[in-house]
C-alpha cells in the first residue's frame, strides 16, 4: 500500500473531507467512515447525529473462514449512508469487485463508492466498471495517467455497473 | 469457425497495446516483478525453471490452418522450433523472450488469436470436446456456447480476480470427451422433453491436491439464461470461496465444504436476483450469429463406404492398423475424423515441431475443410476428411512421424511438463512417459492390451490428470529422491471416477516394472471383451496389490 495516497473521484482529485474512525473513537461533527460493527450497533444515534456518515467494508483473508463483511448487511442503513468504501487488502482479493456490483445493482445504493487499500493501475478500469467511482491511489500517479488506465480497453463483451450494455448486446442495436 | 467482427479485433488489439505497456514499464523497472507478475499471468505469461513460458489460447481447441501455420511461424521465431499442446487445448511455447512478447501477440492477433486469460485466477481459456460438429448424435455443436461463454468471460470486470483459477468445459454428446466433471464447472448440452435445448450444469470438480467430481446443479437452464446462471456460480464463488490457503480456494472446496444442497440453493438465489434483471439475457439474434459461424461446412455428397479406403486398408496392414486406432466414423457418409497422435514411440507428450505444425495445417486446408481441433488428450484431430483421401493424409502423415497407430492405447499417455520445466514438480514426467511408451513399444502388444489410458502427474497440482487415469502416476519428492504413487481405476469420461492408490510409491527405477506388472495382472484376469477399466472395476484393487507388493 502506498504510504502517501490522494483521492480520485469522478476522474478529478479530490479533497478527503472524510476520515476513518476507529470504534474506540467518539465521532465529532466531521463526516466520519466507521466499521461495520459499530454502524450496527450505533445506528439509532448515528441518524440523529448532524453530520455526514461512510461505512467501510471490510475483506478479511485472516484466520481460516473469516471471509470478509457481508454487503448485503448495510440493506437497513442505507439510506443514512454517504459513502462506502470497500478494502482491497491485497490487489489479489478481488470480493470487492462483487461487493461493489451488489450495492449497486442489487441494493441500488446510489452514494459515493470508494475503494481503499491496494488499488492498482490495472485494477481501476475493472473497479470502475463494477461501479466504484472514487479511488483512494498512490499520490504520485497523475491524474491523467489514471484517466489513461480507464480507456486502455475501450470495448466490453459483458453488461456491468458502468453503462455499457456489453458487445455481445450492441451488436444487435441492444 | 468463428470469425472476429470488428468489435472482437478491437478488444484483442487494445490488450496487445495494455501488454506492451505493461512489459515496457517492467523492463523499465517502473513495475517490480511481484506487481508485474498478475499482469503477466492475465496474458498468459509464466516464469518457469528456466525462463519465460507464453500459453497461447486454443478456444475450445479449434484452429483453422491459417491459424496453425501461425503457430507453427512462433515456434519458429520466436521459440526453439517446437511448441507443446496442453490438457487445456492450449499451446505452450517455452522459451519466448520477455520483449518480445508483445510483437508475439501482436502477429497472433493478426490470425484472430490471443493469450488472454490462459493463466491468472480467472476463468480460463473454455475447452470442448474435440469432435464437436463432426461426430454422430451430438444435441448441439458444443463450440456455439462455448464461443458466447469465452466472450462473455473476456475481461470480466467483477472475475478477474478470483480466489483461484476457474476452468469451464462443454460437451453437447453423451460420450463426454472433454472431462467436464473434472472442472469448475461442466456443462452438457441436453434436450428437454418439449425438444428444447439448454444445458446441465455441474459445479466443483477438480484434481489437484483434493480432486472431485463435479456436482450436477441443475437439470435445465435455457439457453438464454445459461450466462445469468454462470454469473449466479461465479459470484457465489467470488463472494464465499476461501482465499486463505491458495489449496483449499477452488470452487470445488467451497461446494464440498458447503454441501451440494446448500451451494444449489445459494446458486439459485443469485440467479434468481441475476436474473430478475434481464441484463444477462442473452439475445437470439446474437445466438443466432454465432451459431451461424459453427453451420456444417459444405459436405460432398458421398457414399458411406469407399472403395478406394477399403482397398487400402486390405493391402496395408500398417494403414489398416492406424485406422483401427485413429479414424473414427463421421456423422456424414463418406467422411471420418482423424486424430493424429503426439504420442510417437519415445517421444515426448504433446510436443510438435514447426514443421509438422506446418504440415497438418497444409492437411487441414487441402484435405480437413480447413479445421484441425486439439484433444485435452494431447493429440490433434483433422474432423472432416474423405474417406476416399484417408490414404493419401495418412501417408503424409507417415513422412512427419505423425502417423503413430495409438490412439487411446497405453503408450498416449498424459503427462505434465514436470521437473523438466516446470519449477512447481516433484519429479520429471517427461522421461517416464517416453519410458513407459518405449517399454510397451510393440504395437501388437498394445493392441492386445487395449484401451487403457496412463496419465502422469509431476506434483499434486495433477496437471498430468493422474486422478483420472486408468493407470495414475503421481511424482512425489521424498527428501529429494523421486518417486511416484501409482493409483488405479480413474476415468474422465461420462462415467468419471477417481483412481485409488495401490499403496506406497515406487521408486523411479520400479515405476515402469510395476506398470508392466498391473498390465499382465490384467490381462491374466480380464473376461472377453473387457478393458482394463472394466476388469479393475469388476475386481477392485486386491489382486493388483498382491502383485505389485509381492516380496
Amino acid at each position: 500500500m502506498p504510504t502517501k495516497t490522494h483521492l480520485i473521484s469522478n476522474g478529478a482529485v479530490i479533497d478527503d473531507t472524510w476520515v476513518l474512525i476507529d470504534d474506540e473513537t467518539p465521532l465529532d461533527d466531521t463526516p466520519a467512515i466507521i466499521s461495520l460493527d459499530r454502524l450496527k450497533a450505533e445506528a439509532d444515534a448515528l441518524r440523529s447525529r448532524n453530520a455526514k456518515i461512510g461505512v467501510v467494508i471490510r475483506t478479511n483473508t485472516q484466520g481460516k473462514t473469516k471471509l470478509g463483511e457481508d454487503v448485503r448487511e448495510l440493506a437497513p442503513y442505507l439510506d443514512m449512508l454517504s459513502t462506502i468504501a470497500i478494502d482491497f487488502p491485497v490487489y489479489r482479493n478481488g470480493r470487492g469487485y462483487s461487493d461493489a456490483r451488489i450495492l449497486r445493482e442489487e441494493m441500488g445504493f446510489e452514494g459515493e463508492l470508494r475503494a481503499i487499500g491496494e488499488v492498482l493501475f490495472d485494477q481501476w478500469s475493472f473497479m470502475a466498471r463494477c461501479g466504484f467511482d472514487t479511488f483512494e491511489i498512490d499520490a504520485s500517479i497523475p491524474v491523467e495517467k489514471f484517466k489513461e488506465a480507464l480507456n486502455e480497453l475501450s470495448e466490453a463483451y459483458q453488461p456491468a455497473v458502468d453503462n455499457q450494455r456489453g458487445v455481445l448486446w450492441r451488436r444487435h442495436g441492444l | 469457425m468463428y470469425r472476429y467482427d470488428e468489435f472482437d479485433h478491437k478488444i484483442v488489439t487494445d490488450r496487445v497495446n495494455q501488454f506492451r505497456g505493461q512489459v515496457n514499464r517492467r523492463i523499465s523497472g517502473e513495475l517490480s516483478e511481484d506487481a508485474f507478475k498478475p499482469l503477466r499471468l492475465m496474458n498468459g505469461v509464466y516464469l518457469q525453471l528456466h525462463a519465460y513460458m507464453l500459453r497461447v489460447a486454443i478456444p475450445y481447441g479449434t484452429v483453422s490452418s491459417k491459424q496453425m501455420r501461425m503457430l507453427a511461424h512462433i515456434a519458429r521465431k520466436y521459440d526453439r522450433g517446437y511448441g507443446h499442446f496442453t490438457t487445456r487445448q492450449n499451446i505452450q511455447y517455452n522459451w519466448p523472450a520477455l520483449d518480445r512478447i508483445p510483437d508475439l501477440l501482436e502477429e497472433l492477433a493478426s490470425v484472430e488469436m490471443h493469450a488472454i486469460q490462459t493463466s491468472g485466477n480467472c476463468i480460463r481459456n473454455v475447452t470442448a470436446d474435440q469432435y464437436a460438429g463432426a461426430i454422430a448424435d451430438e444435441i448441439e455443436d458444443p463450440r456455439i456456447i462455448s464461443e458466447i461463454i469465452r466472450q462473455w468471460s473476456t475481461f470480466h470486470p467483477e472475475f478477474s480476480y478470483l480466489p483461484r483459477k476457474f476452468k469451464i468445459a462443454v460437451t453437447g454428446h453423451e460420450n463426454d470427451r472433454a472431462a467436464i466433471k473434472l472442472h469448475d464447472i461442466g456443462i452438457v448440452i441436453v434436450r428437454n422433453d418439449k425438444g428444447e435445448t439448454g444445458y446441465e450444469v455441474h459445479v466443483g470438480g477438480g484434481q489437484g491436491r483434493s480432486p472431485f467430481i463435479a456436482k450436477k446443479l441443475t437439470n435445465f437452464v435455457p439457453a438464454e439464461k445459461l450466462l445469468a446462471y454462470l454469473e449466479a456460480v461465479m459470484r457465489v464463488y467470488n463472494m464465499l470461496g476461501r482465499r486463505d490457503n491458495s489449496y483449499k480456494a477452488r470452487i470445488k472446496i467451497l461446494v464440498h465444504e458447503t454441501g451440494e444442497t446448500e451451494m444449489r440453493r445459494l446458486v439459485d438465489e443469485e440467479f434468481e436476483r441475476i436474473d430478475a434483471s434481464q441484463m444477462l439475457s442473452l439475445p437470439e439474434a446474437e445466438l443466432d450469429r454465432i451459431s451461424a459461424y459453427f453451420a456444417p461446412p459444405n459436405y460432398e455428397n458421398l457414399p458411406a463406404q469407399s472403395e478406394v479406403f477399403e482397398a487400402a486398408k486390405g493391402s496395408n496392414a500398417d494403414f489398416n492398423h492406424w485406422v483401427k486406432t485413429n479414424l473414427v466414423p463421421h456423422k456424414t457418409p463418406g467422411y471420418g475424423i482423424i486424430n493424429i497422435s503426439l504420442k510417437p514411440i519415445g517421444g515426448i507428450p504433446g510436443d510438435a515441431t514447426d514443421v509438422q505444425m506446418d504440415i497438418i495445417a497444409d492437411l487441414a486446408e487441402r484435405y480437413a475443410l480447413d479445421e484441425v481441433r486439439v484433444t485435452h488428450e494431447q493429440n490433434l484431430v483433422l474432423p472432416h476428411v474423405k474417406l476416399d483421401e484417408a490414404k493419401e493424409v495418412y501417408d503424409i502423415l507417415c513422412a512427419h512421424d505423425l502417423a503413430t497407430p495409438n490412439i487411446g492405447l497405453i503408450s498416449d499417455t498424459i503427462a505434465c511438463p514436470g521437473l523438466d520445466y516446470c519449477n512447481l514438480a516433484n519429479a520429471r514426467s517427461i522421461p517416464l512417459a517416453q519410458e513407459i511408451s518405449t517399454h510397451f513399444a510393440d504395437l501388437d502388444k498394445q493392441y492386445d492390451i487395449g484401451e487403457l489410458k496412463i496419465k502422469i502427474s509431476g506434483c499434486i497440482n495433477a496437471c498430468g490428470h493422474h486422478h483420472v487415469g486408468h493407470i495414475g502416476i503421481l511424482g512425489v519428492d521424498k527428501k529429494g529422491t523421486e518417486f511416484y504413487q501409482i493409483s488405479l481405476g480413474g476415468s474422465a469420461d461420462e462415467q468419471a471416477s477417481l483412481g485409488d492408490i495401490t499403496g506406497q510409491a515406487f521408486t523411479e527405477d520400479k515405476v515402469v516394472d510395476a506398470v508392466d506388472t498391473i498390465v499382465e495382472t490384467y490381462l491374466n484376469l480380464r473376461q472377453p471383451e473387457e478393458r482394463f477399466l472394466d476388469t479393475y472395476r469388476r475386481v477392485g484393487m486386491s489382486p493388483f496389490k498382491e502383485q505389485l507388493y509381492a516380496d
